[in-house]
């Protein structure tokens, strides 16, 4: 009876590795220093992360169709740009859905190039990187964007509101997440998604339309941006043109720490909640604890490797791969 | 640019083979200039516009512009290229102090004068430059660290005051030296205050309000928030003021930033280091003319760049960028 006992604890925590990792990192870091986990910090931690999060739920997509996703840093930083030329333009009713749909143009290109020319998500989306960031430097001349009344516009309210006491961006993170989540688990989309990946072929046999499943999740993903760009800009009301430069890596590390495979086929929604929760949980530990900055770069990914690995060997149940 | 610039000087030289005088020709100087990442922020883009028409407003000068995007290994290629291209002079804001260094050497062995801008190369390829032209880093940290140290005297603080410090990206020369400027002047006119914490904001408004973010949790008691430009510098002022706490705060910036003009304006924001684009960018061109035409140029050809603080801001226009 015990043993079954022990058997049972052991695979529930065999699943969530990477909750244990979260949690013992929690630990360590308000040990440390007591304000860390003040609700203060912890709101402060989730509204920086909220904008990094709601990119990681789009590409949670993207990458269990099997495929990346590597333009979303700079796609955000068009977003961005975008709505805050467009805000003294046309004002802020018009000008959010304008970036909305010039956003999602942009994804249903690469979702056209990867889904129904099958050309390689790596090149595409890394060639897009690029090609969006010229974009972006093309439309605004490489000026910074500056919303001028800073004071008189109700388009704040995104990045710096709050309602019940909770600051906004972090309720668009955690709706979106509620409804991606049910999308992916309880939908025969969500279905589709996880079948292209985890075995194309198969999935096509079966009758799964794979180009336009891969095509929607590269409208969801530049959808996500969509909206992590809207709170971007709300939050400064200015920004350069670089805003979201680098952020594709992040995303991606949060996405895979959640436990998505790059391979496709697997992932929750859910775990890549805590794979962004961690990576901010942790770049913001690091501050307080008050390390020199050159050593937080290599101490951020030791964490990171070290979480990716308590979640492997969770899964395995031994610290060594059976192989080694 | 660089196809209307080569168009010209074909032209050029096809009217001095007809001409017989061909002194001429020897003093029309063509002067190449490779840019660190144009369209990056406002400054440089702002740099590019003052140069090209500082360049055409001038008959003896032509240019070819180049922009390296950031990337090193590319702004090496461009170097190449503009000794191959044999111009009169190279002018280059580096990408990176030392990477770009054996690219300067071989320029200066083609027996082509280079003229750093902006931000200066490390010191192994200092006998490899003709001149530097650009702003004084160091100095801009000191005077940052006198406007800081003079506001809390106003207010009465100097004795207690407690400082915090949001640098540049890191490894980058004019992060290092105004970092390094404020660290080694503040205790000199202000013993008593102390910089309690410095961490780097990369240039970035919103790392650099995250940053502030932390800092706010951290400290109960920050009195004042020193960043390596005003860029970074008002995004800690929105973390502050998202936290109520900007009214206790003194902000001072350097690189004033039109956003930076304007939260001074507002009275949020208190004080900055004023240097104009246009500026650094002409100051550049005439160093490269004024080293051609054989002239003594000092070394280190620093263009000047004011305090500015809410006090004397009306001496000053608000910047373009």
């Amino acid at each position: 009876m015990a043993t079954l006992d022990r058997r049972q604890i052991g695979s529930v925590l065999a699943k969530q590795g990477i909750l244990i990792a979260f949690a013992l990192f929690m630990i360590a870091f308000t040990a440390a220093n007591a304000k860390f986990i003040s609700v203060e910090n912890v709101f402060s931690v989730v509204r920086s992360s909220a904008i990094l999060g709601v990119m990681a739920l789009g590409v949670t997509f993207v990458v269990i169709s099997g495929n990346l996703d590597l333009s979303v840093g700079s796609m955000m930083s068009f977003s961005t740009i975008v709505v805050l030329d467009l805000h003294d333009k046309i004002g802020p009713a018009l000008a959010i859905p304008a970036m909305f749909a010039m956003t999602l143009c942009l994804g249903a290109f690469i979702g056209f190039l990867v889904g129904y020319l099958r050309l390689n998500s790596l090149i595409v989306t890394l060639g897009m990187l690029s090609a969006i960031h010229g974009l972006t430097l093309t439309y605004s001349g490489g000026q910074n964007m500056d919303i001028a009344d800073k004071e008189g516009t109700w388009f704040s309210v995104f990045g710096q509101g709050s309602a019940l006491g909770i600051p906004v961006p972090i309720l668009i993170f955690l709706a979106l997440a509620a409804l991606l989540g049910l999308v992916l688990a309880r939908t025969p989309f969500g279905r589709k998604v996880y079948a292209v990946g985890g075995n194309g072929t198969a999935a096509t046999f079966s009758g799964i339309r794979r180009a336009r499943t891969v095509f929607t999740c590269y409208l969801i993903s530049a959808g996500c941006v969509a909206i992590a760009g809207l709170m971007q800009a709300s939050r400064s009301l200015g920004s350069q043109n670089t805003v979201g430069q680098g952020l594709e890596l992040e995303v991606l590390a949060a996405v895979i720490l959640g436990g998505a495979s790059l391979l496709g086929g697997s992932g929750t929604i859910f775990k890549t909640v805590i794979g962004v929760l961690i990576l901010g949980f942790i770049q913001n530990g690091l501050l307080l604890i008050g390390l020199p900055f050159y050593v937080q770069f290599v101490v951020t990914w030791i964490i990171i490797i070290l979480a990716v690995w308590l979640d492997i060997a969770a899964k395995r149940g031994r610290l060594l791969s059976p192989i080694a | 640019m660089k196809i209307r610039t080569i168009l010209a000087t074909t032209t050029a030289a096809v009217t001095f083979a007809g001409a017989a005088n061909a002194e001429a020709h020897a003093e029309a100087m063509t002067i190449g200039i490779t840019q660190n990442n144009v369209g990056v922020d406002s400054y440089q883009t702002t740099y590019e516009r003052a140069f090209i028409e500082a360049a055409e407003a001038n008959d003896m000068v032509e240019t070819v512009v180049l922009d390296a995007g950031g990337d090193v290994a590319r702004q090496i290629a461009q170097v190449e290229d503009l000794i191959q291209q044999e111009v009169d002079a190279i002018i280059i804001w580096p990408t990176n102090g030392e990477a770009v260094i054996p690219a300067v050497r071989k320029a200066s062995q083609a027996g082509i004068p280079v003229i750093v801008t902006n931000s200066n190369i490390a010191e192994a390829g200092f006998d490899f430059v003709a001149s530097f032209s650009g702003p004084d880093n160091i100095t801009q940290g000191s005077r940052s660290a006198e406007i800081m140290c003079d506001r809390f005297k106003e207010l009465g603080i100097e004795g207690e005051a407690r400082v915090v410090q949001i640098s540049g990206q890191p490894g980058y020369t004019t992060a290092i030296e105004r970092a390094q400027g404020f660290e080694e002047r503040l205790p000199e006119v202000c013993p008593d205050v102390e910089l309690v914490e410095t961490q780097p904001g990369d240039w970035n408004r919103e790392k650099s309000q995250q940053v502030m973010e932390a800092f706010l949790v951290k400290y109960d008691d920050i009195d004042g928030v020193y960043a390596g430009d005003d860029n970074m510098g008002v995004g800690a002022l929105n973390a502050a003021r998202a936290a109520g706490r900007a009214g206790d705060i003194t902000f001072v910036g350097a690189t004033n930033f039109a956003v930076g003009y304007e939260a001074m304006e507002a009275g949020d924001y208190w004080g900055s280091i004023y240097q104009s684009p246009v500026d650094d960018a002409e100051a550049a061109l005439q160093t490269a003319i004024d080293v051609l035409n054989g002239e003594e140029v000092p070394f280190l050809n620093y263009f000047d760049t004011p305090k500015i603080t809410q006090d004397n801001m009306s001496e000053f226009t608000k910047p373009v960028f």
